[in-house]
């Protein structure tokens, strides 16, 4: 009962949310919600022990799947952004072959070459791609009408809801997973693996699950993007939004399903609201570089450990008993 | 409901005024008086990040201008006098961080015109600028297109001006005769690469290949000018190149030992660059963009007011900082102020009838005339005179105007080829 009156609390805050901003703050509501999609499906990777820098890429794979599947084929822009999760996600697959050869630092660096590859490879194929323009005037979601309820995807209100709802499915789906018995396993092959793999586990198989799970829902958030912002082009999932990626996961904390989105909501709202209405607009990089060193120095454990603190609670059951060896 | 504006029953008039008024009554301008009625820009351009360059420089020239501007009077409308005012975003170079950046400045700031630098940020905001009717500006007219009617390039016709450096080197050194060139491969370097190619079949010049297209990330140019300089060409041209490139491939050009002419669209902070060569090496480096201490600035046709004494202030601020955008933006908002007094209001919809009426306008370099109906698919980037400028002794130089629209009579089907074959027209976008 008490769960779910929190629950029903939560869904009434996020609901009440977006009408107690500004309309920049909307905007950005819409985008830190679709970052909450990827940096948690990255969490999902890492959980096996593997950290990738191919992530936003595959982000990128799903965004440009969805907006090929609704220009050249014409597909019903809903279904294209599942369609465009499946698609990065079956890459993701095809990529786990000789990624997986790999472990530890070399599939990072690994992950970084076809990350590139596949960036290049927008850049060179004008068609279909665009070539380094990208492709622009991608189909919007559709308008529709509930009754009480006009939803307008142009305003950024309507696609919160949108995209919170799918979101909120996706991690949902990936708590799930998490506390399943793969969930588990993928918990053997980062910290047991010898035993794990002793015991019949293949951890070649679990890796490329993670790999092409994250992968999908990342892919998701992408073509979620996509048909939200119009453009999309190979710059908008370079290197610089891998490093957010990754500093929104370290600053706070992978141990707990809820540190990485801790981490994006805290250093989005920093970055692209306090910093920006404090007028420190072009000093943005330096301070928030200068905040992120603090972080990992005084908060070593990520924000996550804060809360922990706070709540006088210890990692769940389904946690990690430590922090990721990347960090 | 909030998801009915942009509905029909709520104009793009009356959705302006509504929002200007709103961001009237919850904020205060910043540098004029609180007595004082203020007309806010919107300036929404990279400011930090790699394109900053083509950012930051012309927000520093548009206080320069806002300061001038308000010290005079301010801005002239039908019912009293206006200060003026910018209000920043920075949009990283990212389509969707611009978008944010548009619907703050329309919904929250109230601004009452939007500069860009375009590009890739562009096609984000297309779509807040389609249902707001908001007047925004380019400095990249291949951003244009018929289906936006209130976007405008009214300073840099880029990179259709490239033609009248390649023309005047072809009537000026006729001994050059070959040509290689490079070009990162984006949206900025591709539609220059079209137009140089087309400028150099028309002066007669050959291409020995292909362009070179590197990739945005690269940073290494060693590469780069070695397969470049191979054939010996007698012109390397750098295309569009961001300074970030400009500056690599002329040092590696000079440690390589080339000693051929140099042409290139832009050579911001030139003066780094010598010192990295030297001013021999450096000496008769074609480019586009004057220093605007330049006395041939001074003449009649230049409608850019006092650029010397422009080109002195932003110096003593902003030392070392002078690049090609320093006075673009401000060039721009002196387009707008004059339209926005002839209308006697800040609306878009009149702002933008008056700056076009006649078909001709006031452009930095001289009286122009609204075009680009072939190229851009809309008459909306105000063309004429354009400088081209050579290094000599260390000091760029304006060595002549030449007339954009007179090329592109003579020369425009060749323009038009190399734009199709890159994809470049306003029907082969998106």
């Amino acid at each position: 009962m008490r769960n779910l009156a929190i629950f029903v609390l939560g869904a009434a805050a996020l609901l009440a949310l977006p009408h107690g901003l500004s309309f920049s703050q909307q905007e950005i509501l819409v985008f830190l919600t679709l970052n909450i999609l990827l940096v948690s499906s990255y969490r999902l990777l890492t959980l096996t022990g593997e950290w990738s820098l191919a992530h936003v890429v595959i982000m990128g794979v799903g965004a440009y799947a969805s907006a090929l599947y609704t220009k050249e084929l014409g597909v019903w822009v809903p279904v294209s952004i599942l369609l465009g999760g499946a698609t990065a996600a079956l890459l993701a697959v095809l990529l786990s072959f000789p990624l997986f050869r790999m472990k530890g630092f070399y599939f990072l660096i690994g992950s970084f070459a076809a990350g590139e590859i596949i960036r290049l490879l927008w850049k060179r194929f004008r068609d279909p791609f665009g070539g380094a323009k990208g492709i622009k005037g991608i189909d919007p979601m559709p308008d529709f009408s509930i009754g009480i309820y006009d939803f307008d995807f142009f305003e950024p209100v309507s696609y919160y809801y949108l995209s919170g709802a799918v979101v909120a499915v996706c991690l949902w789906i990936l708590w799930r997973i998490e506390r399943s018995p793969v969930g588990l396993t993928f918990h053997a092959v980062h910290w047991q693996d010898r035993l794990a793999e002793a015991s019949g586990v293949n951890l070649r198989a679990y890796r490329t699950l993670a790999f092409s799970i994250a992968s999908g829902f990342a892919g998701i958030a992408g073509a979620l993007m996509a048909h939200y912002v119009g453009t999309i082009n190979p710059n908008s999932f370079d290197v610089d939004l891998m490093v957010f990626v990754l500093t929104w996961a370290i600053v706070g904390g992978t141990a707990t399903f809820y540190g990485p989105i801790l981490g994006c909501v805290v250093l989005t709202v920093l970055n692209e609201i306090v910093l920006r209405e404090m007028g420190f607009e072009q000093m943005r990089p330096l301070i928030y570089g200068l905040i992120m060193i603090l972080s990992i120095l005084f908060l070593p454990k990520g924000l996550e450990s804060l809360v922990q603190k706070f709540a006088g609670k210890r990692p769940g059951k389904s946690d990690t008993p430590e922090r990721s060896t990347a960090q | 409901m909030f998801s009915r504006f942009g509905k029909p029953g709520l104009t793009r008039r009356t959705f302006l005024q509504s929002t200007a008024a709103v961001a009237a009554a919850t904020s205060l301008p910043r540098i004029a008086n609180a007595q004082d009625k203020v007309i806010k820009i919107g300036f929404l351009a990279p400011l930090t990040g790699a394109v900053a360059a083509w950012g930051k420089p012309g927000l520093d020239g548009c206080e320069i201008w806002a300061e001038r501007v308000n010290a005079a009077g301010g801005i002239k409308l039908s019912d009293g006098d206006y200060m003026v005012e910018f209000v920043p975003y920075d949009n990283e170079y990212d389509p969707a961080k611009a978008r944010t950046g548009a619907t703050k400045l329309i919904r929250e700031d109230g601004v009452s015109f939007i500069m860009m630098l375009g590009g890739d940020t562009w096609p984000g905001v297309q779509p807040v600028a389609d249902r707001t009717g908001m007047l925004f500006s380019t400095l990249l007219p291949s951003d244009l297109g018929p289906d936006t009617t209130t976007l405008i390039a009214p300073a840099e016709v880029h990179p259709i001006y490239n033609v009248t450096a390649v023309e005047w080197m072809a009537e000026n050194r006729p001994e050059l005769k070959t040509a290689v060139m490079c070009a990162q491969d984006d949206a900025l370097g591709l539609p220059s690469v079209a137009t140089y190619l087309a400028a150099f079949e028309a002066a007669g010049i050959e291409m020995q290949g292909e362009p070179l297209l590197f990739d945005p990330a690269t940073t290494d140019f060693a590469p780069v000018v070695t397969r470049l300089i191979s054939s010996s060409p007698d012109i390397v041209c750098l295309d569009t190149c961001y300074s970030d490139y400009v500056h690599p491939i002329c040092e590696q050009l000079f440690q390589q030992g080339y000693e051929g002419q140099i042409i290139s669209c832009t050579a911001d902070f030139y003066d780094q660059i010598i010192a990295k060569t030297s001013a021999e090496f450096m000496e008769g480096f074609l480019f586009q963009f004057p220093d605007f201490d330049d006395p041939a600035l001074n003449s009649d046709q230049v409608n850019f007011a006092d650029p010397n004494g422009f080109f002195a202030e932003y110096n003593k601020r902003y030392p070392g900082q002078w690049g090609a955008v320093s006075w673009e933006y401000a060039s721009i908002m002196d387009l707008w102020k004059a339209a926005a007094e002839m209308a006697g209001s800040s609306e878009p919809d009149a702002v933008i009838a008056a700056m076009k009426e006649g078909g001709t306008g006031k452009h930095a370099f001289g009286d122009a005339r609204w075009w680009g109906k072939e190229l851009f698919g809309i008459e909306n980037a105000l063309v004429g005179d354009w400088p081209v400028v050579a290094i000599e002794g260390g000091k760029a130089t304006i060595k002549e105007f030449r007339n954009i629209p007179a090329w592109y009579d003579k020369h425009g089907d060749l323009l038009v080829k190399h734009m199709k074959a890159y994809d470049q027209m306003w029907d082969q976008r998106g």
